[in-house]
């Protein structure tokens, strides 16, 4: 087990323990700055920290359906688990590798919760997982059918994470579950998808589609985990941001110029990209065709949550972190169309 | 590039034309008919009120000149909450934005009508994205459950495209209706307004269906009238027929949403009923020509 303390291994006994999944990610990040103010806190991710990152209690870089994970369980006693491990589809992963992950590691984490008397569970999912289909109304509620795997297989393991969550939750309710289900989160930290493209600058969009789309800041994200880690509530809740608005809007927002691409161009292109290993998975693609609006009445009521950035501000906000010559581009010519 | 030069100067002709030929203040209007918008300048349903201002600003035009639209009893839609039960006809909704047209530019106060529209239209690229930018959405039950119960009137075919796509022989005469609607209105406690839509069903005289090829291009329905397909583009202008759309009173009903279909159907036809009989009122006004209002 490699094992790197982060300086300050300052276990307090008065405080509870917090296992942090995926602790080497964005959100990870934003939440234990607040909640190493509450908690001792273990981190453990597949991933090396990145330098810069300064993880505040024990980080431990382990797969999570490793048998090591069992020894993390057992050398300490872990009050609640915040499962943000989730492996994102990108063109990079394969599909095997996913499942292995987000399942068989999502399963194992779960038993060892139950096996070890973990109290407060949280697991990220994800709105993808309601999948993008041409009969969505608006403001999907979460007891809506999970319609991703039936039409992307690829996202077959995003949807068996949040399942075994589900299951979990009622199967065994002595473990206190919340389960989130957040839309597109962007901020700087985050490096999904739609983030990239937007910060990147242009943005492919297809003839004729503008789906509307929902976003939340991470710093709101992190919000509503804290939130979630210190309510006693239990159940599957999604999670946005203030508004719905259009791709289109989106991208003028962040600055950066869309790309209008045709769908019989489209689809191929993407998928000969994604063999490569760039641009984006072809099942994301359908994200930016159909609507997949999702209701969080229930999150906002239950645990009193507001979210306190507005989009305009967090998608302009990815601006400052445009490569310098795109950025001087893109301005260029919006002042030529301002001009004309 | 010529076309992003000329797309301004169409939309500030628009906008001019409906503010200073026609007296509507359009941007007051709708500005006093969407009750929320986000930080991002659209509502929750993804309507865009500049979209909309442009829209009706061309729709206006064609409501006041082309169609010469008259408009009987706005009056009877109450405020807050209402569903609007129309006749439909003539292959293209646009019996739907006159209707929508005359609650924003005739009805006082102005009101943005949600009309629940086929579900095929998704996959339809622009028409699509306008139809949300207006404030048109998805005809799923659980859309207009949410739209009824934040207050906003919304316009349903029963007919469905059974309706939109009956020939020129068929006009005027109800297709089956659903029931479906009847339920959402007595679970959301709104009353229902029958509005007849006399002139539509003449826009597109459809003679024939060709199935089969709707079936091919994955439409409900493909219509022949006199010009369309024989002259391509110019086969689609629709006749000049004069509209005229009526409010009848609103009706409620003293009924479970869950009861018996037998009974929902009782209260439907009864709808149906009172729908027939503004339509066959309006076409006792109308007479024979199809273009012109006979005296009463």
């Amino acid at each position: 087990m490699k094992k790197k303390t982060t300086g300050e291994s300052t276990h307090s006994p008065e405080k509870k323990t917090l296992l942090v999944t995926g602790a080497g990610g964005a959100l990870a990040r934003l939440a234990t700055k607040v909640l190493a103010t509450k908690y001792n806190l273990i981190g453990v991710d597949p991933r090396p920290l990145s330098s810069n990152h300064h993880f505040p209690g024990d980080f431990f870089q382990i797969d999570y359906h490793h048998r090591q994970m069992t020894e993390v369980f057992r050398n300490h006693k872990i009050h609640a688990l915040i499962h943000l491990g989730r492996i994102r589809a990108d063109t990079r992963t394969s599909a095997n590798f996913r499942f292995e992950m987000n399942v068989i590691g999502t399963q194992k984490l779960l038993e060892l919760s139950r096996a070890h008397g973990v109290e407060h569970l949280v697991v990220l999912s994800t709105y993808h997982v309601y999948g993008a289909h041409r009969h969505n109304h608006s403001y999907l509620t979460e007891d809506e059918p999970l319609r991703a795997s039936q039409t992307f297989p690829e996202l077959a393991d995003a949807v068996e994470l949040d399942h075994a969550a589900s299951t979990f939750l009622w199967r065994y309710p002595e473990v206190r579950t919340t389960i989130l289900r957040p839309v597109n989160i962007i901020g700087k930290h985050v490096k999904n998808t739609i983030c990239q493209m937007l910060r990147g600058g242009f943005c492919p969009q297809l003839i004729g589609y503008d789906p509307l789309m929902q976003f939340i800041d991470e710093k709101d994200m992190a919000r509503a985990l804290i939130l979630a880690l210190d309510q006693p509530i239990r159940g599957v809740f999604n999670v946005a941001g203030e508004g719905v608005l259009p791709y289109s809007k989106a991208i003028q927002l962040a600055g950066a110029l869309p790309v209008p691409v045709p769908g019989f161009v489209g689809y191929p292109a993407v998928k000969i990209l994604a063999s490569l290993g760039l641009g984006f998975p072809p099942h994301l693609l359908e994200y930016f065709r159909y609507q997949t609006v999702v209701a969080d009445d229930a999150f906002r009521k239950s645990f009193g949550f507001v979210p306190k950035v507005s989009d305009p501000i967090s998608l302009a906000a990815l601006k400052s972190q445009r490569n310098p010559v795109v950025e001087q581009f893109l301005q260029g010519r919006q002042r030529k169309d301002s001009d004309s | 590039m010529a076309k992003s030069r000329l797309r301004p100067f169409i939309a500030e002709f628009l906008r001019n034309y409906s503010s200073s030929q026609l007296g509507i203040d359009l941007e007051d209007r709708i500005h006093r008919a969407i009750p929320e918008l986000n930080a991002s300048g659209y509502d929750p349903w993804g309507l865009d009120p500049k979209t909309v201002h442009l829209a009706a600003s061309f729709f206006s035009i064609l409501y006041r000149h082309y169609f010469r639209v008259e408009v009987e009893g706005t009056e009877n839609v109450p405020a807050g909450r209402a569903m609007l039960i129309g006749n439909h006809g003539g292959q293209i909704p646009l019996d739907g934005v006159m209707i929508a047209m005359s609650m924003l530019i005739d009805a006082n106060p102005p009101r943005i009508v949600r009309a629940m529209v086929e579900r095929w239209v998704p996959v339809v690229p622009f028409v699509s994205t306008f139809f949300i930018r207006v404030g048109e959405i998805i005809g799923h039950p659980k859309n207009c459950r949410e739209l009824l119960n934040k207050d906003h009137p919304v316009l349903v075919f029963p007919e469905g495209v059974k309706g939109s796509g009956k020939l020129y022989k068929d006009r005027y005469q109800l297709q089956k209706f659903g029931t479906g609607f009847m339920r959402l209105a007595l679970e959301t406690k709104s009353p229902i307004v029958p509005v007849a839509v006399i002139g539509s069903e003449e826009t597109y005289p459809g003679i024939l269906d060709l199935k089969p090829l709707a079936n091919l291009i994955g439409a409900p329905y493909f219509p022949v009238t006199p010009l369309f397909p024989w002259l391509g583009v110019l086969g689609m202008i629709p006749v000049p027929a004069k509209i005229t759309i009526r409010y009848g009173k609103p009706m409620h009903f003293d009924l479970a949403s869950d009861a018996p279909e037998p009974e929902i159907r009782k209260a439907v036809d009864k709808v149906k009923h009172s729908l027939q009989f503004e339509i066959d009122e309006g076409l006792r006004i109308r007479g024979n020509s199809i273009f012109t209002k006979a005296a009463k």
